[in-house]
């Protein structure tokens, strides 16, 4: 099979998995939200709501029809790659155009009397300690020290007479250092985001929504170990790498991107098929009670993805588009954890990128 | 699940609003003594008010003796008084007179004060069987 086949496969496959996604967000959100905007639940039943969802899902499979053509077009110009990056590019612009259009389109539909409902909230009083934390905590322990002790190591085990050069060797722990770590964190803050309760229910609300926290803990501590372990294995591996151990490096290559990328995949399809954002697949049936507080406050959202909010103290809060949670902005501690990640990714490379220029 | 809620649009301070639920489930029964209630960080993040306004009402409750606050055990509802303090009671009886007298002056008759004084007890004597139950 020629290379250009292969790309154009996966790159098929990537548009098609990308625009399944965007199709099916809106229809797993909570019920009241729409496209980043608190409609209230009596809004969300209406045809108008109906006619937005069908147009965004029209919306969508063209986007991935023009995404399509142009990089079938670009690859059949010669240049494969190049058509597999630019169409996943352009179908994330066209993506978010998109979402700001139907952003738009959607507060038309909200009444007056929804905005009222962000100055109530509601919070659980026995809720006991959300379920993994120690094993996100754990996994931060571990992911920290291996990533740390294998960037280490392949900077003291590489020597200019490697058949790999510097920077290609350093790659692999470089990327394990700024990924790794960063998961288990999110685990770690995913173990204590905040519950956005509705109104009544009878407490189905609040265990929908643990049920939906304690899933993602989990998944990020486990997706944490399962790419750190790879990616360690993977850098001790590339920093002794000769042409007779190329066989075990390519199977180390091969098995680790299959069980990570099979255990991220099939996590997401799961907590889509059987959680929805924030539990609203578990809530349905029991609660048509409004929203509260975090995510029926339009005032605190910006374009429905960005939340500000200097007087909660909660770092992370239920995402109102997409699937997962979403970092308050005006938290400080949020903004430190973002800007050290940052300070990170910049200092590894700049580690590098500099040993690169000064050992080859 | 216990759940308590806030509405920040109404002019009663939010803090009273957090103190008077818990007083309310904890006289209840619905909270045992010995129950652990959340920190004050997750409290204030799930109801997304600042911190000071929840350390406020916990604070408030842990004067009147519904709650103790341990740094290490956290926020426990504390267990009744064997015997009721000279001072808490004289303070009570104060609180009880002006409400009492305010009940008077809005209407009230000494029959009806008595019939809601007794069903308003009674009531909580329920909720505590049931919550025995």
């Amino acid at each position: 099979m020629s290379e250009a086949i292969v790309v154009n496969l996966f790159f098929t496959a990537r548009v098609v998995f990308l625009g399944a996604i965007f199709i099916a967000f809106p229809r797993i959100s909570r019920k009241g939200l729409m496209f980043g905007v608190y409609i209230g639940e009596s809004t969300a039943d209406r045809e108008a709501t109906r006619r937005l969802l069908s147009s965004w899902t029209r919306s969508v499979i063209g986007a991935m029809g023009l995404t399509l053509a142009l990089g079938y077009g670009i690859s059949l110009a010669g240049q494969p790659v190049a058509g597999n990056l630019t169409g996943t590019a352009f179908i994330l612009l066209l993506a978010l155009g998109l979402y700001i259009r139907f952003h738009f389109k959607a507060r038309e539909l909200a009444p007056a009397a929804a905005a009222r409902q962000g100055e109530k909230a509601v919070a659980v009083l026995d809720a006991g300690e959300p379920k993994g934390k120690t094993l996100a905590k754990v996994a931060l322990a571990i992911c920290a020290v291996a990533s740390l002790g294998a960037f280490a190591y392949a900077n003291i085990a590489w020597d200019p007479s490697a058949e790999l050069s510097y920077l290609v060797v350093m790659s692999v722990p470089a990327f394990n250092l700024v990924v790794t770590p960063i998961l288990a964190l999110s685990a770690v803050l995913t173990a204590s985001a905040k519950l956005s309760v509705r109104e009544g229910g009878g407490g189905r609300s609040a265990e929908a929504q643990a049920a939906f926290r304690d899933i993602n803990t989990s998944v990020f501590s486990w997706m944490a170990l399962l790419t750190c372990a790879f990616l360690t294995v993977l850098s001790v591996q590339v920093a002794h790498f000769e042409e007779s151990n190329k066989g075990a490096l390519v199977i180390t290559l091969l098995v680790g991107a299959v069980i990570v990328v099979g255990f991220g995949f099939g996590s997401l399809v799961r907590i889509m098929r059987s959680y929805g954002q924030g539990g609203a697949l578990r809530e349905r049936g029991g609660v048509d009670a409004p929203l509260t507080d975090g995510l029926a406050d339009d005032a605190r959202w910006v374009m429905g993805m960005f939340y500000v909010n200097r007087n909660d103290p909660s770092i992370l809060v239920e995402k109102r588009f997409g699937i997962g949670y979403a970092f308050n902005w005006g938290n400080r501690t949020a903004v430190l954890i973002m800007a050290s990640y940052l300070v990170l990714v910049l200092g590894v490379s700049a580690i590098v990128l500099m040993g690169a220029l000064t050992r080859g | 699940m216990l759940t308590i809620s806030i509405d920040r649009s109404i002019e009663y301070p939010v803090y009273e609003q957090i103190a008077d639920q818990v007083r309310q489930l904890i006289a209840t029964g619905a909270l045992a003594p010995g129950a652990a209630l959340p920190s004050v960080r997750r409290l204030a993040g799930d109801l997304g008010v600042n911190l000071n306004t929840v350390a406020r009402a916990y604070r408030v409750l842990e004067d009147e003796g519904f709650l103790t606050i341990r740094d290490r055990a956290g926020v426990v509802v504390a267990a009744p008084a064997e015997e009721i303090d000279e001072t808490v009671r004289a303070d009570l009886v104060d609180d009880l007179r002006a409400t009492l007298a305010r009940l008077r002056q809005a209407g009230m008759t000494p029959e009806e004060l008595s019939a809601v004084a007794w069903s308003e007890l009674l009531a909580l004597d329920g909720d505590r069987e049931n919550e025995d139950e």
